[in-house]
């Protein structure tokens, strides 16, 4: 009679948020996360219903599952074996079909209440796996023979998935390989000889003469080992370049002062710029566009050290080791060199010579490279098809001289062809005497304040001319003392002034032409602007010369004078301004008021003491003022009466 | 290539071409003008001898400048003209059977080239199958392309060498639709020298029996 009740009523809830289960396939099915009303259940959960003595209570909760509605019933059963002695033998039945029939009516109570929804609804209460405890031994057996067979699955599973990944990667490797050559097809020659894949880096089909061959192979990288992880870079394609192209390389051309004994020239240093590698760039790329570029420098070298051997010049141009070295003006040394650093060496070398400053001259570079792909250009040109069949061979531009009815000038300006090195050096002696001007411009415009030098570059320039404004002005007069405006074309060999009145000076290339020059219209303008705040103050210009031939000589241009006299014609400055000699002011004045003047028997008439007597010099240097101008602004007031 | 202007210079009482032509170097050489090379122009006619009917058939003359070295020019009387290549002479011996060769038409100028500033003087004689024709002149002022602003200009100066013998202004500037101010070209200059050479075949030279 200690088995379980007669009768089994179980009411269970959905199963499915309980239910944890672990398929054959190996999916597994988790418990989802506690909602609300699932934390609830739980928290119901944890009420030990078994112990409350009334049993409706146990009902109402909803659903005892069989392990506890047995182990409830045992309890209820001791307890009705320890505590009451049975009074005759169906005693314990009749108890249990009581119970039983309260627990029905309870039930049929409950079910009818929840039916009708309105007052009551139904939770699971869901069992907390640690309390399910009845035949563990079994559970463990039939659980480990379950895991058993759901473990070789798993391992027969692996075993082909990672045979096909594999399998996979080596496919990939293929394919990487053919996409990658599909790549480098599309961005450089390749053609196949033999069992080989050879490429071509060479600028020749861009119409380059230069006789290297500029060959590469492409080669596949097959040291990588299966197992290890590819590394991050990893490329299956590699490119083998011809030795004399490795490392990189670059041209560089500088401008010295002073020219080193021949004995001493050597390899120039060969510190090397690091190459910025693009990101997103395969190797491969990095590797061929280095290669190239040594090659172009290379030619632009060859060409450049043909070019200075066969020209003819005042001073030979030197080709040694490197470098090349020409004279453009006397005592300054242009050298072009090639710097070409391989691999390794670069880090031993850098560093002792590093300290030399950067003279590079980067527009040179740059343009020598540009002059070197338009050459190519050029080339190509000449042959390029199509051709009207009927044309002679040759440029184009010069197949249209015919027909476009070209003259003798227009002709020869297509015929004439410089060489590199021709216009290099033509471009270096326009850029050392365009920086030489402007130092020259400078130094003057700090050295001297008064007058005041403004130099306007301008931003846009031909690579053998450019030109600079230079205005001459006074510290607060600059409205009206404009007078000195000079345009400076600076050209290859030789500097063109022109005056605003369009007058033009040549000067050649030494710096103290210039200097010289500025300094006598500095002087000038001294003079122009006497003469420029003369009309302003009302003054009466006498006389004006730029160029007086009178008094010391000037070594440096000439010295120009300026008389003027005051309104009322008492009194007359005169003002010799030489670029050498400096200014002299003199003040001459009336008659009338000079005393120590002897009275003479031949002008005896007082109409005569109106005529202006003797002059005086202004210690011009005492004078009060901040300039020039402003000091003769002064003496001018002072000298007109007031009204 | 400037403003051109290309007129005879008459051959003096008593004095033969090559004479006057010396007198010409001479006075431009007083004026300070620097002798450049020689220059030569050249003109040979064709007749068509298709007959394309109801059109009277023009002549052409196909003529070589050395100053256009590489050009060649093709006008026909009165009509269009072209400006082509050297191979347009190749052009013309493959269209015999249109274009027939009149050889003994053939008129060349041949002289001395001068520099005077801004103007190319020519100095040349016309000659017709190996006689001598007459002297032209051509003036040329580099700077400018438009004939209506340098004009007087070019006057001034043939007169300065010329003396009361200066042309008046050239037709063809005047003929053109747009007036004196359209821009001036090579064919201008062709122009004005097939004029010239038509103006001294018709002329009979005193002395020679060639038509």
């Amino acid at each position: 009679m200690s088995g379980g009740p007669a009768v089994r009523v179980s009411i269970e809830s959905t199963c499915e948020k309980q239910v944890q289960e672990v398929a054959l396939d190996g999916t597994e099915t988790y418990v989802p996360p506690l909602s609300m009303s699932q934390n609830l259940a739980k928290l119901a959960q944890r009420i030990d219903f078994s112990q409350g003595s009334d049993s409706e209570e146990d009902e109402v909760e909803g659903e005892p599952r069989d392990s506890e509605w047995n182990k409830q019933e045992t309890e209820e059963e001791e307890g009705t074996v320890k505590f009451q002695p049975s009074l005759w033998p169906w005693d314990s039945v009749r108890n249990n079909l009581r119970s039983a029939l309260t627990e029905m009516c309870v039930l049929h109570d409950v079910l009818s209440v929840v039916k009708e929804k309105k007052y009551m609804a139904l939770d699971p209460v869901s069992q907390d796996p640690a309390a399910n405890k009845t035949p563990q031994v079994f559970q463990l057996i039939s659980k480990k023979k379950l895991l058993g067979t759901a473990a070789q699955l798993l391992l027969k599973g692996a075993e082909k998935l990672s045979k096909s990944v594999a399998e996979n990667q080596e496919n990939r490797r293929q394919r990487d390989f053919n996409s990658e050559l599909l790549r480098l097809r599309s961005q450089w020659k390749l053609r196949k000889v033999g069992d080989k894949i050879l490429g071509d880096l060479s600028y020749r089909s861009a119409g380059s003469l230069f006789p290297h061959h500029g060959t590469f192979e492409v080669i596949k990288n097959t040291d990588i080992d299966l197992d290890k992880k590819t590394p991050e870079d990893y490329c299956p394609l590699d490119v083998q370049i011809p030795s004399d192209l490795e490392g990189s390389a670059y041209i560089k051309v500088s401008i010295q002062k002073q020219s080193p004994d021949i004995g001493d020239l050597g390899t120039v240093s060969l510190f090397r710029r690091l190459p910025k590698t693009k990101a997103g760039t395969q190797q491969w790329h990095v590797k061929l566009e280095a290669a190239q570029n040594v090659l172009l420098c290379k030619e632009i070298f060859a060409q450049l050290s043909r070019e200075a051997v066969q020209i003819k010049s005042q001073i030979p141009h030197i080709v040694v080791k490197n470098q090349i070295i020409s004279q453009p003006f006397p005592g300054l040394q242009l050298s072009i060199s090639l710097c070409h650093s391989t691999g390794e060496k670069k880090n031993h070398r850098a560093s002792p010579e590093k300290p030399k400053p950067d003279d590079h001259l980067y527009v040179l570079e740059h343009n020598l490279h540009q002059m070197m792909r338009e050459f190519h250009k050029q080339q190509l040109s000449s042959v390029v098809m199509p051709h009207p069949a009927s044309a002679p061979f040759g440029h184009k531009r010069m197949r249209l001289a015919g027909p476009m009815a070209y003259d003798k000038a227009e002709i020869s300006n297509l015929q004439q062809n410089e060489g590199l090195l021709e216009k290099i050096i033509k471009q270096a002696k326009h850029i050392f005497l365009r920086s030489r001007t402007a130092r020259t411009i400078d130094s003057l415009a700090s050295r001297i304040e008064d007058p005041q030098i403004q130099a306007h570059w301008s931003n846009i320039n031909d690579v053998y001319e450019s030109s600079v404004k230079v205005l001459i002005t006074s510290q607060g007069y600059e409205q009206i003392c404009k007078s000195i405006q000079l345009q400076l074309n600076i050209g290859v060999e030789q500097i063109r002034v022109v005056h605003r009145d369009g007058r033009v000076v040549t000067l050649s290339h030494q710096e103290q032409e210039l200097q010289d020059f500025l300094l006598s219209q500095m002087s000038q303008h001294q003079v122009h602007a006497v003469q420029q705040l003369a009309k302003v103050m009302g003054w009466q210009v006498l006389s004006f010369s730029n160029h007086v031939g009178l008094g010391p000589v000037e070594s440096i241009g000439n010295a120009s004078a300026v008389t003027v006299a005051s309104p009322n014609g008492e009194y007359a400055i005169s003002v010799r301004n030489g670029p050498e000699s400096g200014c002299k002011v003199l003040v001459q004045f009336p008659r009338s008021q000079t005393k120590e003047l002897p009275k003479s028997d031949v002008i005896q008439d007082p109409k005569w003491s109106h005529l202006r007597g003797p002059s005086k010099e202004v210690h011009w240097s005492k004078m009060e003022g901040r300039n020039f101008v402003y000091k003769m602004e002064l003496l001018m007031a002072a000298l007109t009466p007031c009204p | 290539m400037g403003v051109t202007c290309v007129c005879q210079v008459p051959v003096a009482e008593g004095k033969s071409v090559q004479q006057s032509v010396d007198i010409v170097h001479k006075k431009l050489e007083q004026l300070g003008a620097v002798k450049q090379g020689s220059f030569w122009v050249d003109c040979e006619t064709y007749h068509p001898t298709g007959n394309v009917s109801g059109q009277p058939s023009k002549l052409l003359y196909v003529m070589h400048n050395s100053e256009t070295p590489l050009s060649c020019m093709g006008l026909f009387e009165g009509g269009p003209c072209l400006i082509a290549d050297a191979n347009f002479d190749v052009l013309m011996v493959k269209l015999k059977s249109h274009f027939q060769n009149a050889k003994a038409h053939k008129v060349e100028c041949r002289g001395s080239r001068y520099r005077y500033c801004d103007f190319l003087i020519k100095v040349g004689t016309v000659t017709m199958s190996s006689s001598a024709r007459g002297i032209s002149v051509e003036v040329e002022y580099c700077p400018c392309v438009v004939p209506g602003e340098c004009w007087n200009l070019t006057k001034e100066f043939m007169q300065s060498f010329l003396g009361p013998s200066v042309p008046e202004l050239p037709s063809v500037f005047a003929a053109k639709p747009e007036g004196l101010f359209a821009p001036s070209d090579c064919v201008d200059t062709m122009t004005q020298y097939l004029e010239l050479f038509n103006k001294l075949r018709k002329m009979q030279m005193p002395g020679s029996n060639v038509r």
